[in-house]
């Protein structure tokens, strides 16, 4: 039991922490631009991608700094040349324009590497146990995850609170219209917003495509929880989104490593039913069943009894 | 008997009071002008009424029912018609149907969707007749994004009076327009007006004191006084918080 | 007047178009357009004329799908009897059941939380339908019979074509009541809300009600198109519901243009031709689907419709002539670009040892091919800038009104 909760509450960890580096440079994008980019997870895939051809022929370390950058700059040109252009059109324009961009990098991606899963490998280096519990062993890659996103936030956290640029942003963030007014280039700050984000995102991607698997489909997977995420913390709230993705790791973590379910709890409640009830499915459902729509569920609740979100401000 | 009755009236956002204590009285029928300087809060006092913001504390009646917090549509269907200082229409809408829009509820159409706009004569009517009144005929099927200012103010103007609610808030009215367009607009207001009670927000003193039957003066969200234009002319808190420095503003200009 | 000649067109065409198309593959391909329409049309009521952008509008559409296939499955097991012609409705009024218990939360706000609302609820439903087994029938889907109820007028629809007809039918009821929706107050206020929610309020409606009203009508217009889709196919699988075909609705809707009644059709028309042709020719079809999506966002943001419509002004003004030459003059290179774009991209796919355009093979592996194809792409490319400041120009002309007595200027 209790090796079960550990290892559950370490694998949430993981997830939560890589969500949330999907999720810091998203609500930084919204906060700055006011732009929810459905893409954002295409540029984690894209950044899996990059880092797997890069590392086939300089090896995985090159790849970790190379790969995030190329995603920042590829994301930093849509932002100018694609983006920028979509805005006058209003926020659901822009929305629009995200969510193709989402389906053109799906797209894209099947045409470059095929739609056939990339055999994209952790680094020898950390290819051994880090150390193994009740006979459990937790691999030193996932703890080398850990270890990277929590420096990018503590990064992060450092350039936003103590850099002119940081302060800049985080003005824009609390009053988006007034940060023009100062003079600053407006333009170019969304432009390295946008580029950071993405390239944190591709980061992401780096680090998980060896876990989570290199295959067309990762973004879509990634995608729609990490914009549950940024919606259940606030929309632009950086420790909502942090709250929010340890959250969700956790919560699906826990809930496939669990193996209860309605049937227990109809046992535990002494209720029976015949195999041929109407609601059959629904009595039999277990807790890993259900972990997949569990983010969706939250989602949906949070939305209706707290628009805002958990940590929002703004109601937008 | 008044028709709108403000009691102990409060606002805050956040810990900034905006509106401080306000209590009013509007009789039913009167034109009443509301004067005051940039940021006393006239336009906040409208939200209010309006149901646009919450109040803080105290109390709105009209026609003896409390309104306060309730839905702006609500307090609309009782017959309280309101223009925004910042130009608020449907931009993507013709001018023929953003004044058709505003005249819906009061013709009775509600939510409906068995009855087909084509063939509701006398609302098509009265939507033209407007249109003549506010002078956008011409421009009947242009959306209203695409009209000038001076017109987007009017139509503002029309979707405001075209439900013809016994009550009227006008925020600005005139802010912004030509001296000619100024007269014209406030004929029109006279015109519409009539026999209505009409509220106004607005800094062209020669328009208030021409066109007011009351004037409540409002200074940091305090009423400062409210009496007929010749007390308020004479009056010296007024003078020294207020009009002194209009006056002098309009002989610079 | 000449309302009334385009709806009769329609209906002519309706009738006229399978006596003209008559190959099997024609005819399921003009049912599928039967059911895009439908579809794209329920989808614009919210995002076109209700300001409400769905990512999960495939929800109304598949739960109306499934609870037809299940209506067929009743009278096949003969617990029901009712004709199959009545099966749309069905789909329809199961997809209004579900909108107005999820309209009844999600409609409190447009934007941004209504899109987020409506892809968790996407979301949760497609994931939910693998584990309700009996009703969705997990990965497999349900499949019916739609032979099995009374006859109709002597059919019994076990051909294509007689669905075909029944689908056409139901295509023009629905989309005359679609259209007179927006005839109505309701529809006239749905675009009001779309526009400026706030004024709304101000004028006596609530927007969450608006939006709520059309939200019902959009999500039993789905479901009619559900239905259709189950008497074609006769099988419903979560694919039906899932974000794949949200996200195919959004862009039918969108490319055919957001801002017209015709938009949705002339969408789900072209996208329903580019589906099953250009799928016939390369396995890239998606990709190039996606690429002209981004391109239509960013450059013809009112969609196909609304680059016809731009035409307008210089047709009434009697210039369009003015905008021949220019066009072709762009067309030229533009399309030789387009094409040995697309040269570039399939013989870079290709597997095979020769690639053959207009009786030239050219082969992938020797770099003559290669740069000869990237240097007429390039000069495409440069002579196709060099052509718009002309046709800028001709187009200002082209909608320049000439000030004469009585026009405004
Ligand atoms: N939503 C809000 N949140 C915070 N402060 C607000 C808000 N709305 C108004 N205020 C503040 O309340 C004060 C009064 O604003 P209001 O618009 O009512 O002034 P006004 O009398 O209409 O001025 P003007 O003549 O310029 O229109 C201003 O200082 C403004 O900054
Ligand atoms: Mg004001």
């Amino acid at each position: 039991m209790i090796e079960v909760l550990i290892f559950a509450t370490l694998n949430g960890l993981v997830t939560g922490l890589l969500l949330f580096m999907l999720a810091s440079g998203l609500t930084l994008i919204f906060s700055m631009m006011g732009v929810l980019n459905f893409a954002h997870a295409s540029f984690y895939m894209l950044g899996a991608y990059f880092a797997y051809s890069i590392s086939l022929y300089l090896g995985f370390w090159p790849a970790l700094i190379v790969a995030p950058v190329l995603v920042g700059l590829l994301g930093a040109l849509i932002e100018r040349y694609g983006l920028r252009r979509v805005h006058k059109s209003g926020h659901v324009a822009e929305l629009i324009f995200t969510f193709g961009l989402a389906f053109l990098i799906e797209e894209a991606v099947q045409f470059f590497w095929g739609r056939a899963t990339k055999d994209y490998r952790s680094p020898d280096l950390l290819d051994f146990p880090l150390f193994t519990l009740f006979g459990q062993n937790f691999p030193a890659y996932k703890a080398f995850m850990i270890f990277i996103s929590i420096a990018i936030f503590i990064g992060l956290y450092f350039v936003l609170t103590r850099t002119r640029i940081g302060i800049i942003i985080q003005a824009a963030i609390t009053h988006p219209h007034t940060v023009a007014n100062l003079g600053h280039n407006v333009p170019l700050i969304f432009m390295a917003v946008f580029g950071v984000g993405t390239g944190l995102a591709g980061l992401a991607g780096v680090i998980a495509g060896p876990v989570l698997t290199t295959f067309p489909g990762m973004a879509m997977v990634l995608g729609s929880i990490v914009f549950v995420i940024v919606v259940i913390g606030g929309l632009g709230s950086l420790a909502g989104a942090l709250v929010a993705s340890l959250l969700i790791g956790l919560l699906q973590s826990y809930a496939i490593a669990s193996d209860v379910g309605m049937p227990d709890l109809l046992a535990w409640l002494g209720i029976s039913f015949e195999r041929d009830h109407p609601l059959n499915d629904i009595w039999r459902l277990t807790l890993p069943q259900v972990a997949p729509i569990l983010p969706y569920l939250l989602l949906v609740l949070v939305l209706i009894f707290r628009p805002s979100g958990l940590f929002g401000k703004r109601e937008s | 008997m008044s028709i709108l009755q403000l009691q102990g009236l409060h606002k805050q956002f956040g810990n900034t009071p905006i509106i401080r204590d306000v209590s009013l009285k509007i009789a039913a029928g009167e034109k009443h002008a509301i004067i005051g300087p940039n940021g006393a809060g006239k336009s906040t006092l409208f939200h209010l009424i309006t149901g646009r913001h919450t109040v803080s504390s105290g109390s709105i009646l009209f026609k003896g029912q409390p309104i306060h917090n309730r839905p702006p549509y609500e307090i609309a269907r009782l017959g309280l018609a309101r223009s925004f200082q910042v130009t608020n229409i449907f931009p993507l809408l013709s001018v023929f149907e953003n004044i058709r829009c505003a005249l819906l509820w009061s013709q009775g159409y509600k939510y409906s969707f068995w009855h087909l706009l084509g063939k509701a004569k006398a609302l098509n009517t009265r939507t033209e007749e407007l249109l003549v009144e506010i002078g956008l005929q011409e421009r009947r099927n242009l959306p209203a994004g695409e009209l000038a200012y001076a017109e987007q103010r009017a139509l503002e103007l029309g979707i405001a009076i075209a439900s013809g609610a016994e009550m009227i808030l006008l925020d600005e009215p005139v802010a912004g327009m030509s001296h000619s367009e100024a007269k014209n607009a406030v004929e029109l207001i006279n015109r519409v007006t009539a026999g209505k009670t009409l509220v106004m927000v607005e800094h062209d003193m020669n328009i208030v004191f021409d066109m007011a039957d009351k004037i409540t003066v409002l200074v940091y969200g305090e009423i400062i006084a409210s009496d007929v234009p010749s007390k308020i002319r004479g009056n010296a808190k007024v003078q020294e918080a207020y009009l002194g420095e209009v006056v002098e503003e309009h002989s610079h200009a | 007047m000449l309302k009334y000649v385009s709806w009769a067109l329609f209906a002519v065409a309706l009738i006229v178009l399978p006596q003209i198309f008559t190959s099997i593959l024609s005819v399921s391909i003009l049912n599928q357009m039967c059911i895009a329409i439908v579809f794209a049309l329920s989808y614009n009521m919210l995002l076109g004329q209700g300001g409400m952008l769905s990512f999960g509008h495939a929800v109304y559409f598949g739960l109306g799908g499934f609870m037809a296939v299940h209506a067929l499955l009743a009278i096949e097991n003969e617990q029901m009897m009712f004709s199959v012609t009545l099966i749309p409705l069905v789909g329809g009024l199961f997809g209004l059941c579900a909108a107005l218990f999820i309209g009844s939360f999600s409609t409190h706000k447009a934007g941004t939380v209504f899109a987020m609302i409506s892809l968790g609820v996407g979301e949760l439903i497609a994931a939910s339908s693998l584990i309700l087994v009996s009703f969705f029938g997990g990965e497999a889907g349900v499949s019916g019979d739609r032979t099995y109820g009374p006859p109709f007028l002597g059919f019994d629809f076990a051909q294509n074509i007689e669905v075909y007809y029944l689908a056409a039918a139901w295509l023009f009821l629905a989309t005359v009541c679609m259209y007179l929706f927006t005839q109505t107050p309701a529809g006239r206020m749905a675009n009001a809300v779309r526009d400026n929610p706030e004024r709304a309020e101000f004028i006596g409606y609530s927007a969450r009600r608006v939006r709520f009203i059309s939200f019902i009508f959009s999500g039993f217009f789905a479901g009619i198109a559900g239905g259709l889709f189950a008497l074609n196919y006769e099988i419903l699988t979560e694919q039906n519901l899932n974000a794949v075909t949200s996200g195919n609705v959004l862009l039918m809707a969108y490319i055919g243009g957001l801002g017209f009644f015709i938009g949705p059709i002339v969408g789900a028309i072209v996208l329903t031709l580019i589906n099953s042709v250009l799928s016939n020719y390369t396995d890239l079809w998606l990709l190039y689907l996606g690429l002209m999506f981004v391109l239509t966002v960013m450059f013809l943001p009112r969609g196909l419709t609304g680059f016809l419509m731009m035409h307008r002004t210089p047709w009434h003004l009697g210039k369009l002539h003015l905008l021949a030459k220019p066009y072709a003059v762009t067309a030229v290179p533009g399309s030789i670009f387009v094409f040995s774009m697309v040269c570039i991209v399939e013989m870079s796919h290709s597997n095979e040892p020769t690639f053959n355009v207009f009786g030239f093979a050219l082969d992938p592996s020797s770099f003559l091919s290669w740069g000869a194809l990237i240097i007429i792409a390039c000069l495409a490319f440069i002579a196709l800038r060099r052509t718009l400041p002309s046709l800028r120009d001709a187009w200002d002309t082209a909608n320049a009104i000439d000030t004469k007595p009585g026009v405004r200027p």
